[in-house]
């Protein structure tokens, strides 16, 4: 009988953390933990996005501000392709939005990098548990 | 494009204007939501809604209290460095 790919666990693990990258609350719509996803995903999406109103796409600085750029990347893959965009140098933007707006960016990055570890956790612990049944 | 589209993106192409004063701490609030939301959505179990505001809410007070302790106590200690320490310097001890 052939093998589900759930049954291939490391690889079932990289999908979900990749997918939860990809786009937040992903890896927890894989798991069929929807109420949970909901959540993530609007909430992390939502507090990148006032980041990025605040200050711009410029704050995402990956040539200036490579330590905040490395905590926004955990956001999504997007990060890398509007920190291309930003590195032009046609998004200046400096003080107070610029500060406000990179916190905001990097903490929901950070918030994703959380749930990304949470959705594999979670379906570590379900193969494991499946597996001891 | 429309002229909606073209004044959203606009609207992530330029800084948004805020003051450099005590006001703007308050954009700590927001992000403390998120926080919060997002820190308790993988702690609880099972998502419910009520269960899960009224957790949030918790510890949405609980870390604004805590943040509003400290920054009394810096305030304190600023105070202190700032305005009394150096008149009790200058002054003489005999």
């Amino acid at each position: 009988m052939a093998q589900s790919w759930k049954d291939n666990h490391a690889l079932y693990l990289v999908t979900i953390g990749l997918l939860a990258w990809l786009m937040p609350g992903a890896g927890h719509i894989m798991l069929n933990d929807r109420r949970r996803a909901a959540v993530i995903g609007v909430t992390i999406i939502l507090t990148f996005l006032v980041g990025l109103y605040l200050g711009s796409i410029g704050v995402i600085d990956p040539v200036g501000a490579k330590p905040w750029y490395v905590a926004q990347i955990m956001n999504s893959p997007v990060v890398f392709l509007l920190g291309r965009l930003s590195a032009t140098g046609s998004f200046p933007v400096y003080g107070r939005p610029n500060e406000i707006g990179q916190i905001y960016t990097s903490t929901a990055g950070l918030l994703n990098l959380l749930c990304i570890v949470n959705a594999i956790h979670m379906a570590h612990m379900r193969v494991t548990e499946r597996t001891d049944d | 494009m429309t002229a909606f589209n073209e004044m959203l993106l606009a609207s992530f192409t330029t800084p948004m204007h805020v003051d450099t004063n005590p006001v703007s701490m308050l954009w700590l609030l927001p992000l403390l939501v998120s926080f919060v939301v997002v820190y308790k959505a993988t702690k609880v179990y099972k998502i419910r809604p009520y269960p899960f505001i009224r957790e949030s809410a918790v510890l949405f007070g609980s870390i604004l209290a805590f943040i509003i302790v400290i920054a009394l106590v810096l305030y304190g200690v600023t105070w202190i460095m700032t305005d009394q320490l150096p008149a009790l310097l200058n002054k003489s001890a005999f």
